[in-house]
């Protein structure tokens, strides 16, 4: 029998990206308890509402999408506010003890990335008991299907969802209300012209009035998402984003990488609190925001856009490994022929085929780098197996830069990428006005979802985007997300390689300016159902 | 011999520590020996880096090795295993149960350059010459220590507290170390070089190299070059 997941413990947002969903728009609301009976009479109404992973549709044992969702988290000073026993409170893992403005050190959010710049929720969290998050609520709002498929009628719909969102807020702030104090509802989020907000609203990027999967720099995202046993939607998703087999094919990742209480793709239960029912079907979710320094970006690739040979667009696809229109790969598409085959593909395929060409690849042919750069946005925080590589010493036709992949020293060309992956939720926030200017309110809110913080998190970020050592890259960083620097002494710098049996040189983008700055973020633990029921109930017995 | 790996020596040095306290400081020998070394973290750079030819070091002071087991694995024992003529309870029951080291130790192991002779000696005399007054700030209180009186007598003295090694793992490439931070310094600024000149006209880039190949002089080792302890250059 396949391997079945309990849809109806798990929050939805835990399984579904809602925005491949038909949510463009999300309002995220955080709060301080500060009465402990009273916040787990909070937790128990928002638990009634709470949007499970249920199979959505006409049938049995499926329910209708909901105009709007709801999903809750707590950090671990929220958990302790709520009463959580001791027992089960010393079970979580230290990294999430601790929270994100802790472990600024591991993340490499220094400089305008460090705590001191974030948004003032955040800079306030964990210094005052009034100030500190402890509930993280999410609201997504369904967008009918418009009328018809002009601008106008896309527009609309998209308005209905955000009156959804308005309207699942309002229903939120009753449930606020209801506790007379006992919940507080912590503001502090900047808002686009500097004024304090209560929420940190998030909607898709809009072209033409049409909702788009892009964010602010125009790269389309979250396609690579992975996926894993027993979700029964991504069934046809397999391909590209699970793990590759020794024999070539794909399978889905073991669900104990995403989800507490089941086995992980080492065979073991991920570390988790007691008792198992607190943490079984629940998982760790990283919050970020990610502010976009969009005049910056315009201007480096306008600068290098004239100098590198191949031109501002593939030069756009270098950093990230996709191009901008269609999102196509780079090691598919690394030149203007095979750009071009792509693209007539991906005209004529149906949906499911667009969706294979998109994330159905792997570097095989691509070891030396020279289509996708080592430092490039999708190599770096999913290497597929390509880092199962090696310089062939004993091949004289082998020149300098030329890598193989390693054979027989892993048991699956993935060993080294599977216990790295990470789910990857949330939309952009705010509207880019002026794209000569950094200083707009604009980037994405980032929910990142896995079972080990340290492990997959964590390590991504500091080993894979910050430094380039497992992609024999030395310290180079990954090209939009590193935290470089433009100092005169250490400036940040990154090779896009080239085939090395040519005799083009490699193109080295110089002084690379800080792209993405941290602008907030928090550690937080995504209770089941059932959990979220016992942790409401005050039921929660490690014994 | 183990202890060498072309022209690289792994040196490990086990001194044991007097059981001695400094009264007035409330201090044991060996606690004031770590207590020292710890301190070379708060310098600019570790005395060590004066000791030519140092590829990499460590320093610490083991405090035990406690083991609580059935050694044994000699040839008697094996042959023992093979021809039982002293029974194996027997034989266990005339073991220690447990074992510890007898003393404390000052352990310092060393990655060094010895070249083609392999004899570790004339670093170890450079050592003296170039850090003694460290060197006797924490090998004082050793085991006969206070015989050592100059550059010879440090040389012998390490020898005999000096392990053979094996599993030697090299992570150098077997120049000497000038030689090395050479290279790192020509590597480090070329691929400056390599950013600030990209894309220049091919005569101009042949000019600015003809300068970068002067400024750097790649024969010259003693300078410009990359100075020891340094991991980034200026």
């Amino acid at each position: 029998m396949t391997y079945q997941l309990d849809l109806l413990d798990i929050q939805g947002n835990v399984l579904r990206a809602y925005g491949r969903f038909r949510y463009p728009a999300a309002r995220y609301v955080f709060f301080n308890i500060r009465d402990g009976a009273k916040g787990r009479a909070f937790v128990a109404a928002l638990t009634r509402r709470v949007t499970t992973a249920v199979q959505w549709g006409e049938g049995p044992d499926k329910l209708p999408p909901p105009e709007w969702t709801l999903n809750v988290a707590f950090n671990y000073q929220g958990l302790k506010e709520l009463d959580l026993p001791r027992e089960s409170l010393i079970g979580f893992s230290p990294e999430f003890v601790a929270g994100m403005k802790d472990r600024k050190d591991i993340l490499g959010d220094d400089g305008p990335s460090a705590p001191e710049h974030w948004d003032p929720i955040w800079q306030h969290n964990r210094e005052t008991r009034e100030h500190d998050v402890h509930i993280f609520v999410s609201i997504n709002g369904l967008m009918p299907l418009p009328k018809d498929a002009k601008p106008a009628a896309v527009q609309a719909a998209v308005n209905d969802a955000k009156a959804r969102v308005e309207a699942g807020y309002r229903w939120l702030l009753e449930q606020v209300a209801a506790q007379q104090g006992g919940v507080a509802l912590l503001g502090g989020h900047r808002g686009d012209n500097g004024e304090l907000l209560d929420y940190q609203d998030v909607q898709a990027v809009l072209e033409n009035g049409v909702p788009t999967s892009k964010e602010h720099f125009g790269y389309t995202d979250g396609i690579g998402d992975p996926v894993f046993e027993g979700v029964p939607y991504d069934a046809e998703r397999i391909n590209g984003r699970g793990k590759q087999l020794a024999n070539g094919q794909w399978a889905p990742l073991a669900a104990g990488e995403f989800l507490l209480g089941h086995t992980d793709e080492a065979l073991e239960y991920p570390p988790a609190p007691s008792p198992l029912l607190l943490a079984r079907n629940g998982t760790y979710m990283i919050y970020r925001k990610l502010h976009e320094n969009v005049g910056t970006f315009e201007r480096y690739l306008d600068e290098h856009g004239q100098r590198y040979p191949g031109g501002k667009e593939l030069l756009a696809a270098k950093f990230v490994g996709r191009w901008r229109d269609n999102g196509a790969p780079i090691v598919k598409a690394w030149d203007d022929a095979s750009k071009a085959r792509f693209d007539a593909d991906y005209k004529a395929a149906d949906g499911h085929g667009k969706d294979q060409l998109l994330s159905n690849f792997t570097y095989d042919e691509d070891m030396s780098g020279g289509r996708c750069p080592f430092s490039a946005h999708i190599r770096r925080i999913n290497p597929r197996a390509s880092l199962e590589f090696t310089r062939d010493e004993q091949d004289p036709a082998k020149v300098c830069g030329a890598f193989s992949v390693s054979e027989g020293a892993f048991d699956t060309p993935g060993a080294l990428a599977n216990r790295r992956r990470v789910l990857r939720r949330g939309l952009p926030y705010g509207t880019v006005k002026d794209r000569s200017r950094d200083d707009g309110n604009h980037g994405i809110i980032i929910m990142m979802l896995n079972a080990d913080i340290n492990r997959q998190f964590e390590f991504v970020q500091q080993q894979w985007i910050n430094y380039g050592n497992d992609f024999k890259a030395g310290n180079d960083k990954e090209i939009l997300l590193g935290n470089h620097s433009q100092s005169e002494h250490f400036p940040s710098k990154a090779v896009l390689q080239v085939d090395p049996a040519s005799d083009d040189a490699p193109y080295i983008l110089p002084r690379l300016p800080r792209f993405v700055e941290t602008r907030g973020g928090e550690y937080f633990f995504v209770p089941s159902l059932t959990a979220l029921r016992m942790i409401a109930a005050g039921t929660v017995d490690p014994t | 011999m183990g202890n060498l790996s072309g022209n690289a020596y792994a040196l490990t040095v086990l001194s044991p520590i007097k059981p001695g306290i400094i009264a007035d400081e409330q201090i044991a020998y060996a606690d004031k020996v770590r207590s020292i070394l710890q301190g070379w973290n708060g310098l600019p750079n570790s005395p060590m880096t004066a000791v030519p030819q140092t590829y990499l070091c460590r320093y610490f002071v083991l405090d035990n090795v406690y083991t609580e087991s059935q050694p044994g694995g000699s040839a008697p024992d094996t042959l023992n295993d093979w021809l039982p003529v002293v029974p194996d309870w027997l034989r266990r029951a005339a073991m220690p149960a447990h074992d510890q080291l007898k003393s404390r130790y000052l352990v310092f192991s060393a990655n060094v350059y010895v070249g083609p002779s392999g004899d570790i000696a004339p670093y170890l005399r450079g050592m003296w010459q170039a850090i003694r007054k460290e060197v006797e700030s924490i090998w004082q209180y050793c085991y006969g220590f206070d015989e050592v009186k100059d550059a010879d007598g440090f040389a012998a003295y390490i020898q005999r507290c000096a392990l053979p090694a094996s599993l030697f793992f090299v992570g150098s490439n077997d120049e000497p170390l000038p030689e090395q931070l050479k290279a790192l310094y020509i590597k480090q600024q070329f691929a400056r070089f390599a950013v600030d000149n990209q894309g220049l006209p091919t005569a101009t880039l042949r000019q600015n190299f003809q300068a970068f190949m002067k400024q750097i002089a790649p024969h010259e080792l003693a300078t410009p070059t990359w100075e020891p302890g340094k991991y980034r250059l200026p």
